[in-house]
């Protein structure tokens, strides 16, 4: 017995000694409760609450425009659905960076966004039912019971702008149309339960608001805050994994253009900004950089950069995804938004992560 | 038999040969001469690299060896004296390494449809490497089966029992494998996202390591559904001690560390509830020193280690220690690495991963 204390008071010694550190920089302010609760509240009311009643929101229009399509169908209806989804589509793009919490249970998030779907699972099963109406996919219930794939705004892209997509202009009450209505219907519907979760404020907002012992979510303000650098790290790797190589790996790799996300409606790089816009966002609205001394303020000023940078160039690609990866000069911004997604991981893993005193970063805590 | 570290000193250094010994820089051999026992530990260096790395008794790194992704869990044999260190989920690589230096080390990769989940571990003969997998299409744990005596050829796969597989072991006598099977759901299309936190599906088993048969198989009751079963290790007596993560509320008290033998239920360990808070409800790594019946948990998410007593279960022990990371059994009491890359006296420029190996 006396061998294991000696053994960890060894240990726990060599870990609190003064050793050198790295950098010059300061150390991490402490982490108050109430800067914590500060942080978390200002996520929720001023981040996640927005970004889901937005969602709900324009997911609702994008069920009236297909419901009008539907009964009066005309190149204009077309048209204005197919503006809605891109709305829809898009203001999910900047709240789906949120991979925590209720939009993970229940198989919300892949009822609303199936992605990627390499094997192409989705695609062929909505083609299927296309080619052999299936009532039962136009009522609520009977698509609730049905693939995830056919559930979401990917089925619907394929609806909307998928081959055959012109007969909507001219079908009234056609069964592509009014699949597309249904999928439309239960995207709403994820959607509004998101929003009521997290307007309850008995629900998880509270205790994202409250970490501390009373939390079901956060018993610490470190835990809260690790939370909340999981989401910006987790976001940008997914742009990086999901959305960029998913088609596009670099200059000496295959490109698989059709698998890019919503290559059909031209909406690829516009759900790569959305990403990137809630991410900026989410660290805008957080307050994250009142929690970092003063010489590390600019470690938000160099992130930000990145992320601004993303967005530009990720702004003028080509919409067009095939002509994107042969174009030198489209492929040139694919390497770019390539490059700096993987340093934005990193400034944010490692340097906001350092700034704020989780350890050696994010992923070094996100542990298995 | 547990040899003395001075026997082990003696035998690295003869072993390693004197050409290995001649390429080691001055400093690095008084590294290697003051060793009292080698650990390997992933690791991730300050210009953002990963590698593995052997290490002194005293934390001293005495040699590494670079890898193209981060490393999770390791395995060593002591029949062929290499070790294996896998990738972290979702990767595709694990390579076997010699710490000795004798060899080149070599690379495996998960087939077409498989990723590794970052553990394995030899047949005690050597003959066979295991490695838990992910059969990510068909969402369930595999145990593929690699010939260490023909280059690490996948000879074969056995069901693992359950989804989420992570670490897993092997009796002492070969006969039988032990999977911890976490029950989550994930997917390598979604990263690292947790896909069925609502319906998670723990389970520990034992398979028959002949035939890939479930001898034994426990699923957690509903009440610790969210219990995600994770680490492992065997005591003296055999018995197989397990260690898990709770995804539940916060405010739950779950259990974190059991143990189950064959033909017996589970025994979870009723630890005391400031034990258990300052694990976080998470358990990251455990080991067990077998001649000294010790038991060690760390939790970085708690910043603690813990040492248990492996015959009562009853806490003997436990220290704050930020960022604690891996563990694993020293020739006195349990070594604890961390994040900062702190281990034993030394704190190295390395960050040590979530995993600690012992050598020999």
């Amino acid at each position: 017995m006396r061998k294991i204390i000696a053994a960890l008071t060894m240990l726990a010694l060599s870990s609190t000694s003064a050793l050198p550190q790295d950098a010059n920089l300061s150390p991490p302010p402490e982490l108050t409760p109430a800067g914590a609760r500060l942080v978390m509240s200002k996520v929720v009311d001023g981040f996640i609450r927005p970004g889901y009643r937005r969602f709900a929101e324009t997911s609702g229009q994008l069920t009236s425009a297909m419901m009008q399509l539907c009964m009066a169908p005309s190149p204009e209806k077309l048209k204005a659905a197919r503006q809605a989804f891109a709305t829809a589509a898009t203001d999910w793009a900047r709240i789906e960076v949120v991979r925590v919490g209720p939009v993970i249970e229940k198989n919300r998030f892949e009822r609303i966004l199936f992605y990627p779907d390499r094997k192409g699972t989705g695609l062929r099963q909505v083609q299927a039912l296309i080619a052999n109406p299936d009532e039962t996919a136009t009522t609520p219930d009977g698509l609730s019971g049905k693939s995830v794939a056919m559930q979401g705004l990917g089925a619907l892209e394929f609806v909307l702008h998928g081959s055959g997509s012109e007969t909507l202009a001219t079908d009234a009450n056609g069964f592509r149309c009014r699949y597309g209505l249904a999928v439309a219907g239960n995207v709403q519907k994820v959607a509004t339960e998101l929003l009521q979760l997290w307007d309850n404020p008995d629900g998880i907002a509270r205790d994202w608001k409250n970490p501390g012992p009373q939390s079901a979510v956060f018993r610490t303000p470190q835990e809260a805050m690790t939370e909340v650098l999981g989401i910006l790290v987790h976001a940008a790797e997914a742009v990086r994994d999901q959305r960029v190589e998913s088609f596009y790996k670099g200059e000496a790799n295959n490109t698989f253009p059709k698998q890019a996300l919503f290559w059909r409606a031209g909406l690829t790089f516009p759900m790569i900004n959305g990403n990137l816009q809630g991410i900026k966002t989410l660290l805008d609205t957080s307050g994250l950089r009142d929690l970092l001394n003063a010489d590390q303020q600019s470690i938000i000023g160099s992130i930000d950069f990145v992320l601004t940078s993303l967005m530009r160039v990720s702004g003028t690609i080509t919409p067009d995804v095939e002509a994107a990866v042969t174009d030198t000069t489209e492929r040139q911004k694919l390497d770019f938004v390539l490059l700096n997604s993987r340093d934005l991981i990193l400034r944010l893993n490692d340097s906001l992560g350092g700034g704020l005193g989780l350890g050696a970063g994010f992923s070094f805590s996100d542990g298995d | 038999m547990v040899r003395s570290p001075a026997l082990e000193r003696r035998s690295f250094v003869r072993a390693a040969g004197l050409s290995f010994l001649a390429a080691l820089s001055p400093r690095r051999l008084y590294a290697l001469e003051r060793a009292d026992a080698v650990y390997a530990s992933g690791f991730r260096a300050q210009d953002g690299t990963y590698g593995i790395a052997t290490v002194s008794l005293r934390g001293a790194v005495i040699d590494r060896i670079a890898l193209p992704a981060r490393a999770h869990g390791l395995a060593y044999c002591r029949v062929t004296g290499r070790g294996v260190a896998f990738a972290r989920r979702p990767g595709t690589f694990a390579m076997i390494f010699d710490p000795q230096a004798k060899a080149e080390p070599v690379v495996i990769s998960a087939p077409e449809g498989r990723h590794y989940y970052g553990h394995g571990h030899f047949s005690p003969d050597g003959r066979i490497l295991y490695a838990s997998e992910n059969d990510f299409d068909g969402n369930r744990g595999m145990i593929g089966l690699y010939d260490a005596t023909d280059g690490f050829a996948r000879i074969g796969e056995f069901d693992a029992g359950g989804i989420g597989t992570h670490d897993m072991t092997v009796s002492d006598d070969g006969g039988l494998l032990i999977i911890a099977n976490g029950g989550i759901e994930t997917h390598p299309d979604f990263g690292r996202t947790k896909l069925n936190l609502d319906r998670m599906q723990p389970s520990l088993v034992i398979l028959d390591a002949a035939t890939g048969d479930i001898v034994q198989r426990h699923a957690l009751p509903e009440p610790l559904s969210q219990l995600s079963t994770r680490h492992l290790d065997i005591d003296e007596a055999g018995r197989i001690w397990f260690a898990c993560q709770y995804e539940g509320p916060r405010t739950d008290l779950p259990p974190l560390a059991g143990h189950f033998s064959l033909g017996e239920d589970l025994h979870f360990i009723d630890l005391p509830q400031e034990t258990t808070e300052r694990l976080c409800n998470y358990v990251g790594a455990i080991a067990i020193n077998r001649r000294e019946n010790l038991v060690g948990l760390t939790s970085p998410k708690g910043g603690a280690a813990v040492i248990l007593d492996a015959k009562t279960g009853k806490v003997l022990a436990e220290e704050k220690v930020v960022d604690a990371a891996g563990i694993a059994a020293a020739p006195d009491g349990i070594a604890v690495s961390s994040y900062d890359g702190t281990l034993a006296a030394t704190r190295s420029r390395l960050a040590w991963d979530q995993h600690l190996v012992r050598l020999a």
